[in-house]
């Protein structure tokens, strides 16, 4: 990120617009401002806070006093009702795009003076397209995220009455946040110890579910196919069994034919058997008749609501209200010609016309009266069928039982001879009779088998459809399953891998910030002799060690815990991946002259752009010297008692 | 005839479902009596009319058969009939999504009528039947 | 130094562990100003799209 251009509006001290132009060269990159004690450093300092993160991010407090930033005297030049507006508008690079920001803040001015300022200030961030069109960015938090987040900035954006806070003993929680923000090592941590979180969930899920359940389905219709296709094997062995049965039924019959003390009555026996399986047959047919008979039938019992249907409609023809003579129509144009039915015509008020009127007035809707007349005459015709239809049901209920009477003579018949022929005192005639009647036996068990695996069969199949119902739902919860198994699998991968980079990342940043802090430390600081090294160790304590080994840090003069501080700052200013401008504000103010002149010397080096905001008093003679090089824009702020506006001037 | 025709589905609730297939389910005409939908639900209708009691549908509705089975000589007189009986208005007759609604609710009703008649009685279910005409 | 190595060691992973590394840190860098951020639901999608991928993978190795 490198500052190009701010523009100040109504911001505090600063009243009417105001500009500065930041330096960026590779060569001259060092932007200094002057002012003395009050002329408005702190507050130019603030603007730019202001405008990148607003008051307030997150729960990250930007500014203290929202009501204080808006101009005094701005609002003082306002006429009452009058809008007064404070912005600052901030253009900067970035990974080679333009970026313009600008926040405002809008209020109105009271009667009593006052100013009675928006609750919101309207942001927007825009950037520039490489053809030169500006975009709106619709997501300006995420994307300073990823810029120089809000609680990144403070070490980049850096106060200078905050400058010993890192040297200070109980500082190793800031340092170590420090370190883990500017370096990233906060993202790793987050991402693994987040993805972690989101794996331990899907272990969670996975263990609720049962891979079980779609294999045991599957045997169930197994199963049940294996049961269909035996029984259906089952039903062609008996078939055979029957037609084997009724092949030796056929020859008892022949033999008892051909025997001569038996042919009579076997011949009996075969007409009365012809006639049984007609009568059967027959008696088939009359229950289907009555089935078709009585389902079709219920309108023989709708009787009494036919006959309400009638009177209802007979009802509305009677009272005139359907003319059963002639239509609507017809009348209605007859009125329009004023002529009698009968030919003649007739006046407007006479009795013909009113006649008329009353009918069209009483009249129905042609398609209703269509539907009256035809119902009403089919519904009269439903008298008839009704007698007709019970005596259809009636004589066909005889005839059924009619046909039962004469199959249970004839069965019993059949009985009678078959007793005369068992006891017969011929031991083969009673012993073929008593096989023959067996055999009849096994025909009918076997028959009755039939019937009963025919419906096991049917309820098999009916079984095997819900059980593919089933299936089909349960290969679907297994899809999910696998999906979720390889979700867990990848997120635990995911963050184990990410644990193995941060280990090996967090130790060796460590190292390289403690390395560097020891390297701008020593270039600063005249008394390294006496120090031996600096130390960051795995609990984030800085230490500055003497030579006898021992942390040197209760001898460290204020001056030097601030630069330690300040090393400390620079070393993770250039160890880190940020491109951000380092913004110092009064950072020599407490520094020995030889430390300044040390840090005036080596600082621009240490950041891509430098922005500093000095007293006359920090930045001079030798000081000024070591940077004179660098320093590639300079301005002044000179505040006016008699306006207490301040004026940023430009100094060539 | 212009009447205006909004649905032509004929509906019962979910929950009598299996009697309509209880009484239709089968080949033997003895014990499995009716042959179709239209059939049972006819026959439903007319008990619930005589019961004089109509009961709307709660639950969830499925459609059995269509309007067009309906036989013009028979079947639609008599639901003409029974909607004209109900309500003593004609006006009935111009609206079958109307006829519609009083013969679903009368079957809705009489439909547990004809299953206890045809198989809680003693004796078969379609001679059962035949007692009742 | 230190990066090549780092880019080393994020080389050795399997390419849907790498798309899901890169697509958290994303998102994490995103939300890096917010103590406590909202992140589970987007992560969760990132999951998912790769095992999908995996999955599919899968299959189409199976299949004859």
């Amino acid at each position: 990120m490198k500052l190009e251009r701010i523009t100040i509006e109504n911001f505090r001290q600063y009243c009417g617009k105001q500009r500065v132009d930041f330096a960026k060269d590779e060569q001259k990159r060092v932007t200094v401002i002057h002012g003395i004690n009050g002329a408005g450093k702190t507050s130019f300092f603030l603007s730019i806070n202001w405008c990148l993160y607003g008051t307030s991010v997150e729960n990250i407090k930007i500014i203290d006093n929202v009501g204080e930033l808006m101009s005094k005297e701005a609002v003082s030049r306002a006429a009452i009702g009058e809008t007064v507006r404070t912005s600052v508008d901030l253009s900067f690079l970035h990974n080679g795009e333009r970026y313009q920001i600008k926040r405002m803040l809008q209020g109105v001015k009271l009667i009593d003076g006052t100013v009675k300022v928006e609750e919101n200030d309207s942001f927007s961030m825009m950037r520039t397209r490489a053809d030169g069109q500006a975009e709106r960015i619709n997501n300006p938090i995420g994307t300073m995220n990823s810029i120089l987040p809000a609680n990144v900035r403070e070490y980049f954006l850096f106060d200078g009455e905050k400058i010993d806070n890192f040297a200070k003993p109980e500082a190793a929680k800031q340092v170590k946040q420090a370190i883990y923000l500017v370096l990233k090592l906060e993202i790793l941590e987050r991402s693994r110890r987040h993805l972690e979180a989101v794996a331990v969930e899907y272990r969670k899920e996975l263990k609720n579910k049962s891979g079980q359940q779609l294999r045991d389905l599957l045997e169930e219709e197994e199963k049940a196919r294996t049961e269909i296709q035996k029984s259906k094997d089952r039903i062609y062995a008996v078939h055979q069994e029957i037609d084997s049965a009724e092949q030796k039924i056929a020859d008892i019959d022949k033999r008892l034919r051909e025997m001569e003390n038996t042919n009579i009555l076997q011949q009996q026996r075969d007409r009365i058997e012809r006639e049984l399986k007609q009568r059967r047959t027959e008696l088939e047919e009359i229950v289907n008749t009555v089935q078709g008979l009585a389902t079709s039938g219920y309108f023989v019992v709708a009787e009494g609501a036919i006959k309400k249907a009638i009177l209802l409609l007979e009802e509305k023809r009677a009272r005139g209200e359907i003319p059963s003579d002639f239509r609507q129509q017809f009348i209605k144009d007859l009125i329009n010609k004023m002529v009698c039915v009968c030919g003649r015509p007739f006046d407007d008020g006479s009795e013909e016309h009113r006649t008329l009127l009353a009918k069209v007035s009483h009249g129905l809707p042609d398609a209703l009266q269509d539907e009256v007349l035809n119902t009403c005459a089919v519904l009269q015709a439903f008298e008839q069928r009704t007698e007709k239809h019970r005596a259809d049901v009636d004589s066909a209920m005889r005839r059924r039982a009619e046909l039962v009477d004469i199959i249970r003579a004839l069965d019993a018949e059949l009985d009678d001879l078959s007793r005369q022929l068992k006891g017969s005192p011929l031991e083969e005639i009673s012993k073929l009779e008593r096989n023959r009647e067996n055999f009849k036996a096994d025909v009918r068990e076997y028959n009755f088998e039939v019937v009963i695996l025919h419906t096991r069969i049917d309820e098999l199949n009916k079984k095997i459809v819900e059980l593919k119902k089933e299936v089909d739902r349960a290969r679907r919860e297994e899809k999910r399953e696998v999906l979720l198994s390889t979700k867990l699998d990848l997120a635990q991968r995911a963050a184990d891998a990410i644990g193995e980079m941060y280990q090996s990342f967090a130790d060796e940043m460590r190292e390289k910030i403690q390395d560097k802090t020891k390297e701008i430390f020593k270039k600063l600081v005249w008394k390294e002799s006496h120090f031996q090294d600096v130390k960051l160790g795995p609990d984030f304590n800085l230490e500055v060690i003497d030579r006898y080994g021992y942390s040197a840090r209760p001898e460290l003069s204020a001056g030097e815990r601030q630069v330690l501080s300040l090393s400390f700052i620079m070393a993770m200013s250039r160890i880190s991946d940020e491109e951000a401008p380092l913004v110092m504000d009064t950072p020599f103010g407490r520094l020995s002259s030889h430390h300044r002149n040390a840090i005036a010397e080596h600082l621009p080096m240490l950041a891509s752009q430098l922005i500093l905001f000095v007293t006359d008093e920090e930045l001079r003679d030798e000081a000024r010297q070591n940077m004179e090089s660098r320093i590639g824009a300079e301005y002044r702020l000179e505040f006016s008692s008699k306006t207490s506006c301040t004026e940023i001037v430009e100094v060539k | 005839m212009d009447i205006p025709v909004s649905r032509d589905t004929v509906t019962i609730d979910e929950s009598v479902h299996k009697i309509y297939k209880d009484l239709t389910d089968g080949t033997d005409p003895v014990t499995v009596p009716f042959k179709t939908m239209k059939d049972v639900f006819l026959w439903a209708a007319i008990l619930g009319y005589k019961r004089g009691e109509r009961r709307p549908i709660s639950g969830k509705k499925i459609t059995i058969f269509r309007w067009a089975q309906f036989s013009s000589q028979t079947d639609i007189p008599v639901v003409k009939a029974v909607s004209l009986a109900d309500g003593d208005d004609i006006n009935v007759l111009l609206s079958q999504d109307e006829m519609l609604n009083v013969l679903e609710e009368f079957a809705n009703s009489g439909i547990h009528e004809l299953r206890s008649s045809l198989l809680d009685e003693q004796g078969q279910p379609l001679f059962n039947l035949v007692k009742i005409i | 130094m230190q990066k090549e190595r780092l880019m080393n060691l994020f080389e050795t992973f399997d390419p849907a562990v790498k798309n899901i590394i890169l697509g958290v840190l994303d998102i994490e860098q995103e939300h890096i100003s917010m103590e406590r951020p909202r992140v589970k639901e987007h992560i969760d999608e990132i999951v998912t799209a790769a095992a999908k991928k995996e999955v599919e993978k899968l299959e189409a190795e199976e299949r004859p």
